[in-house]
């Protein structure tokens, strides 16, 4: 580690690759709060949103300048949010809810049979290659002496704290929020409470696809759109999740800005080949799982007799 | 439960030995009007856009030529194309398949290297022609006399980027930042080496993950070494994010790249950043009109444009074609055996990369062309080989 | 084509075996553990190094892959063995990463990227198994999945094996009743590695060379959808998961079809039959409902407090 403006800029990089993360985390982390079991199929919803607001906003753009293009721009996005929110109700419809009542694991495999389906459609409906998301903005860095930081960044700081200060506020003091605090606690009795439980399941699967979809479209800026976008980034963000303590929203946050943070220090500080940079995250994840199996700040289960 | 089983296990044995019985049938009625070639790449999957990319090179010329008639002017061909999804589990099934439903008579592919070794030593029991555009490792061609290839090797092409960047460009001190994938690590090793021999150092070398996307943290670190140049030899999608991303850091340093370089593509995804990159790619036939030719009937038949492993694809098609005629026309058949001599003995072949022949080992008698990358447009600065230690440019 | 079905079935045997390692931890001890990848990337590799690097005959390798694998099994459940569930789960797919990684970057051993090429072809008194010669190949597979599921299927019947399933069953009654869980649970990792370990060897001689790169967490996932796909908790219906899963991925290619469709939709379709597969029969093609039931995996009603709609009513027949 060089010097001060290198482990700003580090801090810098780590920061937005972990508020990403943290996005696309929430949504896991929702499901699972009340379904119990991981959407495997996320990262592909995550995929399929970022298409869909490409190409909405390619259909838009055309001659706008300046201030125009940014706001057609996070109008793309919300297309693709919306998108993204009925594709995850609809597949939450045809391929979870008949196994509600099945074993936990069946549900899992459904899930990885839908995400097939959905990055292999989309591979064959709009190809493989990578498409380019054009910047609605000029990218060039801003210099704050040594350290270089894009606009992209600052904008996805910047919406990725509104959305998980929107979620928060929305999840805490919402009466909706309430019914979906409800139900992840316990089903059966939310349902007598007189919450219908089905409707906050399908809200759960439509708000966590409609935030992996504005994560996707963010970094689609730079990573481009392709089939197997979310795949990746999707798994780390899963570990993100259950490192922070699956099933809690705060957990979700801290645990995916934690592991941005973690790869990307964990190469600079530590020395370590770039390569070896997965090894070090799902060391870390294994460590902070043995000292704390139910996740930073998840609650611990007792389990009785 | 017993009966159950018995009954599910029968049911699927029966499925199975019976399907040779009609499919089998097919195959014969159709053979006699018609050849088939196969190829083997990944179709689906994260490297899926590479399978697709190079087997629309095989695929045009086999269209074109059957427009013209097929071999000989009457024997159509036909295209079989597997999916391997990069897997050499998959390239196996896939080769299997190949030989014994279609029967063919010879194979383009497979793309990447790890596919190409398994599927190599399966070709050369067999006997079938096998002849990859992109499998880069200098040890394939090693398996055995059926395998050919129409890339250079990754030999050749790290001893001329080594010696060039050393000599023409006067770099001393190079940085690195490569992808631990075979493709990647083999031009790193060659360059390294021959970089080096001349008295160059390679004072940093930086790796990435298949399928990262970010490359800000190796970078920085690189930008800190200020290295003369910086060698990225990749693939297209990774080149796009480093280059961006180095621009993003304000790293002012030249690029230098391979024939990974030469896949259009970059200049969609990273065009701004592409100015002054100069890259180590395939030879250019001076003042000939078929790789331009091939570039716009390619681009207009498919909506994108070629890169060099598909320019190979479609070469090897066309030297394939050339051996299958000899065969034809001297037997009336396409005996395998002969059908690879014939290929082996290929001779000044005037392809799209210029003239092709073939080592006694199957390995491409090639240069390597130089490119310098002006705004979106890469412009020739020549061909170059190696003798005996020494750069020598070829006129 | 006929060569064509003998492959698939030779990659079936190669799977059912992992499978029925899978079917050890999952099925009978009840943890979701997504580590076989690396446990057969650990038995390639052995198998490669040892006869490539060092000379050894194929036969002296199998065990040893076995045995290497298993230890990591071991070193892989001492520690995340405490957790539950998905963290489990989610552990041992880290795990099966971090092997793949290892391998992919300690060049001085596995040759990094570029893998080990020239693997020499096991032979038995003379007679080269040739990987080219279906029968043969298939016959060696075939013996070895044998052997593997009389030994599990003894195992299964043993005090172990009714140790491992009073585990999945209850794991605190269990352990009240003097069963040392992590002991077993341990046994059951490194036996379910072994498996997988000796999977390894044969793909090893089979492909005749190794890279890292299909060593994939997929695999893992593949691996455990055979299980649930048969029945879990059941030998015989992990072969028959196995066989089915390799069924319908070569399914296009078996009838000519691959070079007719899309290639994608051979996934879809696969996807398609996952997907259906799962509501139509949970609990696997033969599998019997209530024995599904694994105190590790699903719902359960004392410690999640979620459902008293969920699994017990209508998979807990086995308490």
């Amino acid at each position: 580690m060089g010097s001060w403006a290198e482990f700003f800029q580090h801090l810098m990089n780590g920061l937005t690759l972990g508020g990403i993360y943290a996005l696309i985390a929430l949504g896991y982390t929702m499901v699972y709060g009340i379904l119990k079991f991981i959407n495997f199929a996320h990262g592909d919803i995550l995929m399929m949103g970022s298409y869909i607001g490409l190409f909405v906003y390619n259909a838009i753009r055309g001659e706008l300048l300046g201030f125009w293009t940014i706001i057609a721009f996070f109008l793309s996005m919300l297309v693709g949010m919306m998108f993204s929110a009925i594709l995850g109700m609809a597949i939450e419809k045809i391929a979870y809810k008949p196994l509600r009542k099945a074993t936990r694991l069946a549900p899992l495999l459904s899930a990885i049979g839908v995400s097939f389906i959905l990055s292999n459609l989309a591979a064959w409906m709009w190809g493989t290659k990578s498409k380019k998301l054009e910047y609605p903005f000029d990218n060039s860095p801003i210099h704050l002496g040594d350290i270089a930081v894009t606009p992209h960044q600052i904008m996805i700081l910047v919406v990725v704290v509104v959305m998980m200060v929107a979620l928060k506020l929305f999840i805490d003091r919402s009466r909706l929020g309430k019914a979906m605090r409800a139900t992840s606690l316990d089903q059966d009795t939310a349902k007598l409470m007189g919450i219908k439980v089905d409707r906050i399941i399908a809200i759960t699967f439509a708000i966590g696809s409609a935030l992996a979809a504005t994560a996707g479209f963010l970094i689609a800026l730079e990573i481009k759109v392709y089939p197997s976008m979310g795949t990746m980034t999707g798994l780390k963000a899963f570990v993100a999740a259950v490192v922070g303590g699956i099933g809690n929203i705060s957990g979700a946050m801290v645990g995916g800005i934690l592991l941005g943070l973690i790869e990307t220090f964990g190469v600079a500080l530590l020395g370590i080949p770039y390569a070896l940079r997965d090894t070090i995250a799902f060391i870390i994840l294994i460590i902070i799982l043995l000292v704390k199996p139910e996740g930073l700040l998840g609650k611990a289960e007792k389990e009785k007799v | 439960m017993v009966r159950k089983i018995s009954f599910v296990v029968s049911m699927i044995l029966m499925v199975c030995f019976s399907l040779p019985l009609f499919a089998g049938g097919q195959t014969e009625t159709a053979a006699v009007e018609t050849i088939k070639l196969g190829f083997i790449g990944p179709m689906t999957g994260d490297y899926a856009n590479y399978g697709q990319l190079i087997s629309k090179g095989a695929q045009l010329a086999i269209d074109e030529k059957n427009a013209t008639g097929g071999i000989a002017g009457k024997v159509k061909i036909q295209l079989i194309i597997e999916d391997s999804e990069g897997n050499p589990e998959k390239g196996l099934a896939g080769i299997e398949k190949l030989s014994s439903s279609d029967k063919i008579v010879a194979l383009i592919g497979p793309v990447f290297t790890g596919v190409s070794f398994a599927v190599g030593e399966r070709v050369q029991v067999e006997g079938i022609l096998m002849v990859t555009p992109s499998g880069t490792h200098a040890d394939i061609t090693n398996i055995g006399d059926y395998v050919f290839r129409t890339v250079p090797s990754d030999g050749l092409q790290g001893e001329v980027a080594g010696n060039y960047f050393y000599e023409v460009l006067g770099v001393r001190n190079l940085g690195v930042l490569y992808i631990k994938n075979d493709y990647s690590q083999g031009l790193y090793e060659g360059t390294k080496a021959s970089f080096e021999a001349r008295g160059g150092k390679v004072t940093i070398a930086e790796t990435g993950q298949i399928g990262d996307k970010d490359f800000k943290t190796q970078l920085t670190k690189i930008k800190a070494a200020a290295p003369d140049a910086i060698y990225i030899p990749n693939y297209t999608a990774e080149m796009a994010q480093i280059l961006e991303q180095a621009s993003q850091l304000g790293l002012n340093i030249p690029f230098l790249s391979s024939d990974g370089f030469s896949n259009p593509e970059i200049y969609d995804l990273a065009g701004a950043y592409t100015d002054g990159v100069i890259y180590v790619g395939p030879t250019k036939v001076a003042e000939s009109d078929a790789s331009k030719a091939f570039v716009d009937k390619y681009t207009k038949t498919y909506g994108f444009a070629p890169d060099s492993f598909a320019t190979n694809a479609y070469d090897a098609a066309y030297v394939l074609f050339d051996a299958l005629e000899k065969v034809y026309k001297a037997s009336g058949k396409f005996d395998r055996k002969a059908v690879r001599d014939a290929f082996a003995a290929t001779k000044d072949f005037l392809g799209v990369n210029g003239k092709i022949n073939f080592a006694e080992n199957g390995d491409l008698v090639a240069y390597q062309g130089l490119y310098k990358v002006e705004g979106t447009t890469p412009k020739y600065l020549g061909a170059y080989t190696v003798v005996d230690g020494k750069l020598v440019e070829v006129k | 084509m006929l060569n064509f079905i003998l492959l698939i079935f030779i990659y079936s045997g190669i799977y059912a075996l992992m499978a029925m390692g899978q079917n050890v931890i999952t099925g009978y001890v009840g943890l979701l553990s997504l580590c076989q990848a690396g446990f057969f990337a650990i038995g390639s590799y052995a198998t490669a190094i040892l006869s490539v690097s060092y000379g050894w005959n194929f036969w002296l390798t199998v065990p040893i892959a076995g045995l290497l694998a298993a230890l990591a099994g071991i070193i892989i459940g001492l520690p995340t063995l405490r957790l539950k569930g998905d963290y489990l789960a989610i552990a041992t797919l880290g795990f099966g990463e971090i092997i793949r990684n290892i391998i992919n970057n300690w060049d001085s051993l596995t040759g990094g990227p570029m893998g080990i090429k020239r693997i020499p072809m096991a032979s038995i008194f003379g007679y080269t198994i040739n990987p080219f010669d279906k029968w043969a190949f298939l016959g060696m597979v075939w013996i070895f999945v044998l052997l593997g599921y009389l030994f599990f299927k003894r195992l299964a019947r043993s005090r172990i094996g009714r140790a491992l399933e009073a585990i999945r069953e209850d794991e605190i009654a269990a352990s009240s009743m003097g069963i040392n869980t992590t002991k077993y649970k341990v046994w059951a990792f490194a036996l379910g590695a072994f498996a997988a370990g000796v999977a390894g060897s044969l793909q090893a001689v089979f492909t005749l060379s190794v890279t890292p790169g299909p060593f994939t967490f997929m695999v893992s996932i593949m691996v455990l959808c055979m299980v649930v796909l048969g029945g879990m908790g059941n030998f015989i219906a992990v072969i028959l998961g196995a066989f089915l899963i390799q069924f319908i991925s070569y399914f296009p290619q078996l009838v000519g079809l691959s070079n007719v469709i899309p290639p994608q939709f051979k996934q879809i379709l696969f996807g398609l039959i996952l997907v259906v597969m799962m509501i139509w029969r949970p609990q696997g093609i033969l599998g019997r409902a209530p024995r599904m039931s694994i105190s590790g995996i699903r719902r359960k009603k004392r410690t999640t407090s979620n459902g008293g709609e969920s699994g017990d009513t209508i998979q807990g027949g086995s308490r």
